[in-house]
């Protein structure tokens, strides 16, 4: 028996070409995608420009929105104070409600990579050693801005001073699991009694240069240019060749259910369950018969008290690379077994791209969305017929189907395995 | 704030890397002195060289790739490989916990600033000739925490902390809580310092107005019953406690908070505390305690300021204590500490010593 039972309330959303949950849950539904050619990629020149960027237009909004003087924060705390506070308004909480309770704030995040002009910048302090002149890089105007004087929890202490954040706050850096594992540590304080109430979830700025030479001379992002952008994202599909580097952000409100029903508060799903793993296989993969996720996705089933049956959709990490999708996949058949007809999946990397830290609470949204709303979200660029996995029921349209319990994974680079059972309200 | 105990929690084996020395003991030592900053010398830091990992557990590419305050993390986790091993348990029932702060974000970049600024038209060339393959993953926090865990085998409940003081309380609290729950037999919890760089005092501020810096690491395993010849004296964590301010004018009310949460579940009063170990400068803390001041210690005079790493160093000089003999051992240890970011933490420790049985 659960000590409390924890619910959703709230959540706010940034994916790129998008503000909202509800907005990405459609496009999505129409099939469109979020990924495009970047214009930076375009600029310098990449063989592949296809990324998820979040626009001008978007950042104009998301400044537009906050109430002090926009360009006096990095833009990661910028967006997490937009999402923040769709968040809070979709829970119909005000900043003073985390004021007043037992509260605490749980953001992932990895770090920020700094851009070619950063580096420039730095260039011109350094001194006749070599080494950086403290003083000449501090009579830069931007200097405090350059990712060099950032932190990585510097998102998480500005939403924590802006909302009052009364009891904890914890930044989480494991890599492409952050936003899970950011979900999962706050479901916890409020299971075990510590919190009633908490805002979770991760910020990834990562579509720019360094990141993409990056993961691109790691072999990991998608090797076909010649795609479309739209089209480069393929989990599952047997010409899968890599994942689309993508940006964003979501946050949720986490509540007890004593609280949320002492306020009068709409649930929008629960949290039932969460698990994560360390590997210790392989920096960039698995094992490959999938045990080891297997053994991370049954973990967290049996946190939620419930077998294999009781789930009728996964939300999968899907990131469109060779390993990490053939090793979900026999995870996927391992826990599901015969069961596996009876279960839908989804790969919402195929729209979105891979925003890294954030991947696994904007995904955590869309389940919730699709728990909400009975309507399955179909992967993109896939088909059946070509498929690596067609035992695994993947839809390439959406299906409006009632469900009671989705299995959310993410499964972070140096084998950092997390998922996350997510029931309806 | 938590607060809570269900399994007993024990710590079996500890290990410290600091300009004092890379024993328990030295943290009792002659405080070292502290170097002129190389890139600012008005200002003073403890730094130490970057270790050598043992090459029977670590790759060579791993000290090569791996920043400095990853390799003295690692460097911390290897010496306690023995005591992990000893305990035979299953891989999946050792958990590992991590504070690790950001890694640097110039460093690994220092070679690509280096050739802009020789050929600065030549921006995103030198960039990308510049700028190790392996970066994407060597800049991720979780790949120091994924080489503890291969090398170590823990392939049990996992948690990465960022990145100020308060990481080690958070990845010490998720360890114990692994334990308590039952979720796992043992925990390795890990942590590190940041490195001395601009960039560290670019984002903290002015050296002159903080604490002397100092880098270093340190380890502590965990485990669910006492080691057997681990030592003579079994520690055990009696009582977890954080909280947090966002607003300092509610500091003193959550430090004394916290401090009574933690020791609730023993049922102390602060004057039953036989070593108190906070912060030198802490007066805040200090008024809280009202303890003798003989009874307050601290690791921080003799390895300077470490951050993330600065409890679980704590915890180790309390347990590298020499003491008298056993009879003037502290039995109760209780360790507090701030953040700059309005983090608390207490960790209380009880000794005892270890019965024929065990």
């Amino acid at each position: 028996m659960r000590a409390r039972e924890v619910y959703v309330t709230g959540y706010g959303l940034v994916a790129p070409t998008v503000l909202d949950g509800e907005s990405l849950f459609h496009r999505i539904c129409e099939k469109r995608s979020c990924v495009r050619e970047h214009p930076l990629f375009a600029e310098l020149g990449f063989p592949n420009r296809a990324a998820g960027y979040i626009d001008d237009l978007q950042w104009q909004h998301v400044q537009q929105a906050f109430a002090g003087d926009a360009h006096s924060l990095p833009r990661q705390s910028l967006l997490a104070d937009f999402v923040a506070q769709q968040a809070l308004r979709h829970a119909g909480l005000s900043p003073a409600a985390l004021r007043d309770a037992a509260s605490g704030l749980f953001v992932g995040a990895n770090k920020h990579c700094a851009t070619s002009h950063d580096l420039e910048q730095l260039a011109g302090c350094l001194d006749s050693h070599g080494r950086l002149d403290l003083d000449r890089y501090l009579q830069h105007q931007s200097a405090r801005q350059a990712p060099f004087s950032l932190r990585v929890d510097q998102q998480t202490f500005h939403l924590a001073h802006t909302l009052g954040i009364r009891d904890h706050i914890s930044t989480h850096s494991d890599a492409c699991a952050a936003g899970t594992v950011a979900i999962g540590s706050a479901y916890r304080a409020i299971e075990r009694g510590d919190l009633d109430l908490a805002i979770c979830g991760a910020v990834e700025l990562m579509a720019n240069e360094l990141p993409y030479y990056m993961f691109s001379s790691l072999g990991a992002l998608c090797q076909q240019s010649e795609l479309e952008p739209g089209h480069q994202s393929r989990p599952f599909m047997r010409g899968r060749s890599g994942f689309v580097l993508s940006e964003g952000a979501a946050l949720l409100v986490l509540e007890s259910r004593e609280h949320a029903e002492r306020r009068g508060a709409r649930p929008l799903g629960r949290v039932l369950g969460y698990a994560n793993f360390c590997e210790a296989e392989k920096m960039t993969a698995s094992s490959r018969d999938g045990s080891k996720y297997a053994y991370c996705m049954e973990a967290a089933l049996e946190d939620a008290g419930l077998l294999p049956h009781a789930v009728q959709h996964v939300n999968t990490h899907g990131t469109s690379t060779q390993v990490n999708d053939s090793c979900e996949a026999h995870a996927l058949k391992h826990v599901f077994e015969r069961l596996l007809d009876g279960v839908t999946m989804t790969a919402n990397k195929s729209a979105l791209g891979h925003s890294l830290a954030s991947s696994g609470a904007i995904e955590a949204v869309l389940s919730l969305i699709s728990l909400r709303e009975g309507v399955l979200l179909p992967t993109l660029n896939y088909d059946a017929a070509d498929a690596e996995f067609p035992e695994l029921r993947f839809l390439s349209e959406p299906v409006r189907q009632s469900i009671g319990v989705v299995l959310s994974n993410s499964f972070g680079f140096g084998g950092i395995n997390s998922s996350l059972v997510l029931g309806r309200a | 704030m938590t607060a809570y105990q269900a399994r007993p929690v024990y710590i079996a084996d500890a290990a410290v890397l600091n300009a004092a020395g890379e024993q328990l003991l030295d943290l009792h030592g002659h405080a070292p002195e502290a170097k002129p900053l190389p890139f600012d010398q008005r200002h003073q830091a403890h730094p130490v060289k970057v270790p050598r990992l043992p090459g029977d557990l670590f790759d060579r590419k791993i000290q090569r790739s791996v920043e400095a305050q990853g390799l003295r993390l690692l460097h911390c986790a290897a010496r306690l490989a023995p005591a992990l091993r000893a305990l035979e348990l299953p891989s999946e029932r050792v958990a590992l916990t991590a504070a690790i702060p950001e890694v640097d974000a110039p460093s690994p970049c220092w070679d690509a600033v280096e050739a802009i600024q020789r050929e600065p038209d030549r921006l995103l060339p030198q960039l990308f000739a510049n700028t190790p393959p392996l970066h994407a993953l060597t800049l991720l926090n979780s790949t120091v925490m994924a080489y503890v865990a291969e090398a170590l085998q823990c392939n049990g409940p996992m948690g990465a902390y960022c990145s100020q003081a308060n990481a080690g309380v958070d990845a010490l609290i998720e360890a114990v809580m692994q334990i308590a729950e039952n979720k796992a037999d043992a925990a390795l919890v890990v942590s590190s310092s940041p490195n001395l760089t601009p960039a560290l005092y670019l984002r903290d501020g002015d050296p002159a107005s903080g604490p002397v810096r100092g880098e270093g690491a340190a380890a502590l395993l965990l485990t669910a019953a006492p080691a057997p010849g681990a030592r003579q004296m079994t520690v055990r964590v009696a009582g977890l406690a954080r909280g947090y301010v966002a607003d300092e004018t509610r500091a003193e009310a959550v430090a004394a908070q916290v401090l009574a949460k933690v020791l609730k579940a023993e049922r102390l009063a602060p004057s039953d505390v036989d070593m108190l170990l906070i912060a030198e400068h802490d007066e805040l803390l200090a008024g809280l305690l009202g303890q003798p001041e003989k009874r307050r210690q601290s690791s921080q005079g003799i390895t300077g300021d470490l951050g993330a790493s600065s409890m679980l160093t704590d915890i180790a000089y309390a347990l590298g204590s020499p003491g008298g003999g056993e009879a003037c051992r502290p039995r109760y240890v209780l360790a507090m500490n701030r953040s700059k970011g309005g983090h608390f933490a207490a960790v209380l420790l009880a000794t005892a010593e270890m019965r024929a049985e065990v």
